[in-house]
C-alpha cells in the first residue's frame, strides 16, 4: 500500500504543493483575505475547492518563536470512517492507498463528514447539484504508477511519496539519528487505525494544526459490534414472534370455543 | 373553484393549507439555491435540525404502528384494536413525510435509488435506507385493508390476503442478503417465515382474523432493526458528540425509547384527535394503556443512569454549561415527571392528567434526539451551529402537509370504526 510521509523541518511554506494540487484537480482559485492569527496562510481553511492546505503556526522551538508548517489533506485511512459510513459506497479505499468518491451514486447525506475524525470532507453547501471533494491522494496518478503532484512538486523532498512500511521505517530511522529534532511520534501511524498520510514535526502535532484527540482504532471498531449481531436479531424475532403469535392465538381460540360453544 | 373549496374550509384548515404552501415555496428555493441558501449547516456541523427532529424524533414517535399492530395481532391484546389503524396511519403518513423531509435534506436525492443495488452493509445509514424502504411497503400493505373496506374491494382484499405473506417472505429474506451478504443467513430466515406460513396454510398453526401474521412479524423486525441502527449511526463519530449521549448502548436507548414512547404517542394522538375532530376517546382504554408507562420509564432511566456511570460520565451532568442543563431537562421533562405522573392514580384516570403526561413522554423523546443530534454535538474550531428558520419553516410545512392528509384520511377512511374483515 502506498503512503506519503510529511517532515515539518523540511517544510519551507512555500505551498508548491497547493498549486500543484489546484492545477491537476482542476479545482477553482478562491477569493481570500488575511484574517487574525495565522498570519501568512493563505486560504483559512480546507474547503470544496482547496484540498490540500499549508497551515503557518509560530510556534516556540529552542527559545525563539519560529514557523512551523503544517500539512493539511485526507489521511487517506486505512479502515477510513467516512467510507465506512456511505450508505451506497460512494467513498471506498482503494488497494493502492487511496479513499476516493463517486459522485454519480452519491445520496449528498452528508454522514461521511460526521464520520471524519479528521473533519477532511467538504460538501459543496451553495450548489443545486452538490458533491462531497476531497484529497484523492491524486488516485489516477497513483494508478497509472505515478506519485501525487503535490510530493512530485516538493522542493525540499519534506513530501515523500512511496510503500508505506517503507515510509514508518524511514520516518522512525530519521527520529532515531536526529532524536532531539524531533517530537518522538509518527502522527498517522496508528491514529484512527492508522493512515496512508504520516507526519513528522519538531514541534507538538496539536501546536501546528493537528487534531492530538483522535481515536487509536479504527472507527468501525465502534460499529462493528451493532452491526454484527442483525442477522442474529432478524432470525430471532422471526422465531419468537412467529411462536408466540402461535401460542396466543391458539389459547384465544380455545377461550372462544369455551365462551362461544364453538361459533364465533 | 379553488378559491369556493378554500373558503369552505375551517379556519384551522385555512391555516394549515398556507404553511404547507409556504413550506413547499421555501422547499423550492432549497432545491434551487443549495443546501446553503436555507440552512445554518456547514462543513463542521453537516446535520442539524432536520437530522435531529425530523428524522430521529420523527421516525421514534411513529413507532405506534409496529408496537400496536404487534401488540394486538401478535400478543392478541385485542382490546387495544381500535387504536391500530389511528397507530398505522400516523406511522404510515410519519414515514412518508419523512422520505418527503429527506428529499430537502439529502444533497443529491434524485439518487435514493442508489441504496437498492449499491450495497454497503458495514454502515448503519444502509441498514436505515433499507429498512426504511421496507418497512415503508410494510405500512401500505397494512394500510390499504382500509381502502379495500372503504370501497368494497372484496376481491383485491382476498388477493391481498393470499399474496401478502410472500411478498414479506421476499422481502425480510433480501433484506437479510443485503444485510449479511450471506446466501446462508438468507436461506435460515427464508425457511424460519416460510415454515409459519406452511403451518399456517396447512391449518395447524392459527391466522390472525384481520392481518397476516408475517406482515405484522416484518413490521416489528424492520422496526426493531432501524429505530436501532438510528443510534449505531452515531457510533461513528464518537470525537464530536458529548459523552453525556455517546455510549457504545445508544442503539439500545434509541430502540427502548421509541417503543417506551409509543404508548404515549398513541394516549396523546388519541386525545388530540378527539377534540379536533369531534369523537369521544376512550378514557378507560387510554388509562388502562398507560399502565405500561412506568414500567418502561423506570427502565429506561436506569439504563440513562447506569450507563452514564458505568461509563464514568456522571460528573458531567454537574457541570454547568448548555449540554448539562439540556441533559437534565430531557431528564426532568421527558422521564422523571411523566413518571411522577403516570403514578398519581387520580391523574392517570383523568383527560386532561393523560394529556399532559404523555404530551411530556414524547417531549422528552424529541428533546432527547435533537440531544443526540444537535445540542450534543461538539465540533472544536467549527462556529456552533443554531438552526436557520428556514430549517425550522420547512419542517413545519411538511409537518402541516402530513396533518392535512391525517384529517383527509380521518374523514374519508375507516380508521376509528373496525369492521370484521370478510371472510375468504
Amino acid at each position: 500500500m502506498k503512503a506519503m510521509l510529511i517532515d515539518a523541518t523540511r517544510c519551507i511554506g512555500c505551498r508548491a504543493c497547493q498549486v500543484a494540487c489546484k492545477e491537476w484537480n482542476e479545482r477553482k482559485a478562491e477569493p481570500t483575505t488575511f484574517f487574525a492569527g495565522k498570519g501568512y496562510q493563505n486560504p483559512r481553511d480546507l474547503s470544496a475547492e482547496t484540498w490540500t492546505l499549508i497551515t503557518y503556526n509560530e510556534v516556540k522551538t529552542n527559545g525563539k518563536f519560529d514557523w512551523v508548517f503544517g500539512k493539511q489533506q485526507c489521511f487517506h485511512c486505512l479502515v477510513p470512517g467516512c467510507a465506512t459510513a456511505c450508505p451506497v459506497a460512494a467513498l471506498v479505499k482503494l488497494d493502492s492507498g487511496p479513499v476516493v468518491y463517486d459522485a454519480s451514486i452519491c445520496l449528498g447525506c452528508r454522514y461521511c463528514q460526521l464520520a471524519c475524525p479528521f473533519k477532511i470532507p467538504r460538501f459543496e453547501w451553495d450548489k443545486a447539484i452538490p458533491e462531497i471533494t476531497k484529497c484523492t491522494l491524486c488516485a489516477d496518478r497513483v494508478e497509472a504508477g505515478m506519485e501525487p503532484s503535490c510530493s512530485k512538486v516538493c522542493p525540499t523532498d519534506a513530501i515523500v511519496f512511496g510503500d508505506r512500511n517503507k515510509l514508518i521505517a524511514e520516518a522512525e530511522s530519521r527520529i532515531a539519528s536526529n532524536p532531539r529534532e524531533y517530537i518522538h511520534q509518527v502522527y498517522g501511524r496508528d491514529e484512527a487505525g492508522g493512515t496512508c498520510v504520516m507526519h513528522l514535526s519538531n514541534v507538538p502535532f496539536g501546536d501546528i494544526g493537528f487534531d492530538t484527540s483522535i481515536p487509536m482504532h479504527a472507527l468501525a471498531d465502534n460499529v462493528a459490534p451493532a452491526m454484527k449481531p442483525i442477522p442474529y436479531v432478524i432470525g430471532g424475532l422471526g422465531i419468537v414472534l412467529g411462536a408466540t403469535s402461535w401460542i396466543i392465538h391458539r389459547r384465544m381460540e380455545k377461550d372462544s370455543t369455551q365462551n362461544n360453544g364453538g361459533s364465533e | 373553484m379553488v378559491r369556493k373549496e378554500f373558503s369552505k374550509l375551517t379556519t384551522g384548515m385555512k391555516v394549515l393549507w398556507i404553511i404547507a404552501i409556504a413550506g413547499a415555496i421555501v422547499m423550492v428555493y432549497r432545491w434551487v439555491f443549495g443546501l446553503g441558501a436555507v440552512t445554518n449547516l456547514s462543513d463542521g456541523y453537516p446535520w442539524g435540525w432536520w437530522i435531529g427532529f425530523d428524522i430521529l424524533a420523527g421516525i421514534a414517535l411513529a413507532s405506534g404502528g409496529f408496537v400496536m399492530a404487534g401488540t394486538v395481532h401478535l400478543l392478541g391484546r385485542e382490546k387495544y384494536h381500535v387504536f391500530v389503524r389511528p397507530a398505522i396511519l400516523t406511522a404510515l403518513l410519519g414515514y412518508l413525510l419523512f422520505i418527503f423531509g429527506l428529499m430537502v435534506d439529502l444533497g443529491r436525492p434524485w439518487n435514493l435509488y442508489v441504496a437498492i443495488y449499491s450495497w454497503h452493509h458495514e454502515s448503519p445509514m444502509f441498514e436505515v435506507a433499507w429498512c426504511v424502504m421496507m418497512y415503508t411497503t410494510v405500512l401500505i400493505l397494512e394500510f390499504v385493508p382500509l381502502v379495500f373496506e372503504r370501497y368494497s374491494l372484496t376481491k383485491l382484499h382476498n388477493l391481498w390476503r393470499r399474496f401478502v405473506p410472500w411478498v414479506i417472505v421476499i422481502m425480510v429474506s433480501m433484506f437479510t442478503l443485503a444485510m449479511t451478504y450471506s446466501f446462508w443467513w438468507m436461506l435460515i430466515v427464508f425457511v424460519i417465515l416460510v415454515t409459519w406460513e406452511v403451518l399456517m396454510m396447512a391449518g395447524i398453526m392459527p391466522r390472525d382474523k384481520q392481518m397476516p401474521i408475517l406482515l405484522i412479524m416484518a413490521g416489528v423486525i424492520f422496526s426493531t432493526m432501524h429505530q436501532s441502527s438510528l443510534g449505531s449511526i452515531f457510533l461513528l463519530s464518537e470525537q464530536f458528540i458529548h459523552p453525556l449521549w455517546y455510549t457504545p448502548i445508544l442503539p439500545l436507548l434509541f430502540l427502548f425509547s421509541a417503543i417506551m414512547v409509543a404508548p404515549a404517542m398513541v394516549t396523546f394522538e388519541s386525545l388530540l384527535s378527539g377534540r379536533v375532530l369531534k369523537h369521544t376517546p376512550k378514557l378507560d382504554l387510554l388509562s388502562d394503556l398507560s399502565r405500561w408507562m412506568p414500567y418502561f420509564l423506570v427502565i429506561y432511566l436506569l439504563a440513562k443512569l447506569g450507563d452514564l456511570m458505568v461509563r464514568g460520565a456522571v460528573s458531567h451532568t454537574l457541570s454547568f454549561n448548555t449540554q448539562a442543563i439540556s441533559w437534565w431537562l430531557e431528564m426532568l421533562i421527558g422521564v422523571i415527571t411523566p413518571l411522577v405522573l403516570y403514578l398519581t392514580p387520580k391523574i392517570r384516570t383523568s383527560r386532561s392528567g393523560l394529556l399532559w403526561s404523555s404530551s411530556l413522554v414524547v417531549i422528552g423523546l424529541i428533546w432527547n434526539r435533537l440531544n443526540v443530534a444537535v445540542v450534543g454535538m461538539i465540533v472544536a474550531e467549527w462556529e456552533t451551529y443554531f438552526p436557520f428558520w428556514a430549517e425550522i419553516f420547512i419542517t413545519i410545512g411538511i409537518f402541516a402537509i402530513g396533518l392535512i392528509a391525517f384529517r383527509w384520511a380521518m374523514d374519508n377512511l375507516p380508521i376509528m370504526e373496525h369492521h370484521e374483515a370478510p371472510s375468504t
